[in-house]
């Protein structure tokens, strides 16, 4: 009973291992609306934003998650990071907050300048784009 | 045997073929938004339809599906947006037919409103989904999940108009535990309206002697919740939900020498559901265990229902997932060696995601026990010998 015991508690640590450290988006930023009031997130706060937890900001706008839609996935690794999702299963997931009324779908953009757009003109808009894009119009925020 | 075979070719190519016409005629399936005006927000659209195969070896489960049934379709279509800060209204509307249940009856699915107050408490009424597990408030969106058929013994395909809404409302939210997670919660309170076409009909139909009519089913109060702690582990969840029916009625007539009776058929439905989900880079494990409870008023036997499952799926790259479960269902734990009241059932399947907006699915079943079959009438003689049943699906969605 003591080894079953032992076992469970290797198995819980494994698990553990490399969780609950913030979000490291590896040449990739957080961008949002210029009307949203923060500056920077929590990688937990970040996370219930992508997962869905958390449907607006604190001043009450509604968060409208824009994605990358490009075919080579630049921000799909960014993406797990924050939701702990990969892309497939993230859209999968999405489609049962939509479907089960509890949510609105994230808008999907093409290339990199159109989302930055996007996030420009629409209010309480939030993306990930890589670190290197042209952030004219757009806030980009510190994870803590 | 030949003509039945060719029918059922015939029909497969007749769903197949406009699914394959349309992949390359027709340009993307999008979400639709409609915008009313400068100052105000946009409306959301979004839908699905979905068409089912079911081919068995031996017992018509889910409809004829011995001989292949084409009776297994879904749709809906939904509308949402938010017309003021913090406040968020949608509705779909939803037509099912699986079997002899739905019969393409349209349905206000959902029409709600809701309120976030923050984070942590939320309000929600009208016409809402009812949480259950992981799936419950799902069950019918095909590309929310790897297989055509979730484990029956929960999520109950013909059952839906019993589960899947109610008239009433909810608070919800998410409560941070810092390290050690969140804790996300539902808790609902509300009317249910089975359907005379629904599951629950078909259920008591073939429980009633050849003499007996169901003349109706009354709305059932219903109260319940759905916890579930997000743990600190990536994609690591645990839930327990748990609901009662305090009366749940139907009205039966039953003709006897001389005249009629009409029996007492209320009862108190109590159920408890624990679940487990773990998100692992590519893989999806699950496993939900069931249980429900009924305290008839009459002198009847209580009843005790016991299902769970376990499954696991393999996303290989953005086309392709495959999956399999294994599931046991006991519609009775007194009599869970008696094959009319068990099944056990071991899946295979695999996803194909054509496009974003195009999805098909083949799955195997092999089945021991006929205890989710409900269809006396179509399958007169029963044991407890293996059989097989073969599913197909195509879903598209926007």
């Amino acid at each position: 009973m003591k080894s079953f015991f032992l076992k469970i508690g290797l198995v819980c640590a494994v698990l553990l291992a490399g969780v609950l450290s913030a979000a490291a988006l590896d040449g990739v930023v957080v961008i949002v609306n210029k009307g949203v009031a923060a500056n920077s997130i929590s990688a937990a706060a970040l996370k219930n934003i992508y997962t869905g937890r958390t449907t607006y900001w604190p001043d009450g706008q509604n968060v409208d998650i824009a994605l990358l839609d490009d075919e080579t996935g630049t921000t799909d690794v960014a993406l797990n990071e924050v939701s702990g999702m990969g892309a497939s299963y993230f859209r999968t997931f999405w489609q049962r907050i939509v479907f089960s009324g509890r949510g609105q779908q994230p808008d999907k953009i093409s290339d990199v300048a159109s989302l930055v757009a996007f996030v420009a003109s629409t209010k309480g808009a939030i993306a990930l784009v890589p670190a290197n894009a042209d952030l004219k119009g757009v806030k980009k925020l510190e994870i803590k | 045997m030949k003509t039945m075979k060719g029918n059922t070719t015939r029909r497969l190519a007749s769903v197949l073929l406009p699914a394959l016409l349309a992949t390359f005629t027709v340009g993307p399936l999008e979400a639709y938004e409609l915008n009313l005006g400068t100052n105000m927000p946009p409306v959301d659209f979004h839908g699905f339809v979905s068409q089912g195969f079911l081919n068995s070896s031996k017992y018509n489960y889910l409809g004829n599906s011995s001989q292949g049934s084409f009776k297994f379709t879904e749709a809906a279509l939904n509308a949402s947006f938010n017309p003021f800060p913090r406040t968020r209204i949608s509705a779909q509307a939803f037509t099912y037919d699986v079997g002899e249940a739905g019969n393409y009856d349209v349905v206000l699915d959902y029409a709600q409103a809701e309120y976030t107050f923050n984070d942590y408490l939320g309000i929600r009424a009208g016409r809402i989904r009812r949480p259950q597990g992981i799936y419950n408030d799902i069950q019918d969106v095909d590309v929310a999940r790897t297989f055509v058929l979730l484990p029956q013994g929960i999520y109950d395909a013909r059952w839906r108009d019993f589960y899947a809404s109610l008239d009433g409302g909810e608070f919800f939210g998410t409560i941070p535990l810092q390290r050690a997670g969140s804790l996300t919660y539902e808790i609902y309170g509300g009317m249910v309206n089975p359907s005379l076409d629904g599951g629950a009909a078909l259920q008591i139909r073939d429980s009633l002697p050849a003499s007996g009519h169901l003349d109706s089913i009354d709305s059932a109060a219903e109260f319940g919740g759905q916890l579930w702690w997000n743990t600190p582990v990536d994609g690591l969840r645990f839930g327990v939900a748990g609901g009662v029916v305090p009366v749940f009625n139907f009205n039966t007539t039953i003709q006897i020498p001389g005249g009629s009776i009409h029996p007492n058929n209320r009862n108190e439905a109590v159920f408890q559901q624990y679940s487990a989900e773990y998100l692992w880079r590519a893989w999806t494990f699950q496993s939900e265990l069931y249980f429900r409870d009924y305290y008839p008023e009459s002198a009847a036997p209580d009843t005790h229902l016991l299902t769970w499952y376990g499954s696991a799926a393999y996303r290989f790259n953005k086309w392709f997932e495959a999956g399999g479960y294994y599931t046991e269902y006991y519609g009775d734990t007194h009599q869970s060696d008696n094959s009319l009241f068990y099944q056990k059932d071991a899946a295979l399947a695999l996803r194909c995601d054509v496009t974003e907006w195009w999805t098909f699915k083949i799955e195997g079943h092999y089945i021991r026990g006929t205890g989710l079959l409900e269809d006396t009438a179509n399958n007169p003689v029963q044991n407890g010998n293996g059989w097989w049943m073969l599913d197909l699906k195509t879903t598209f969605s926007f």
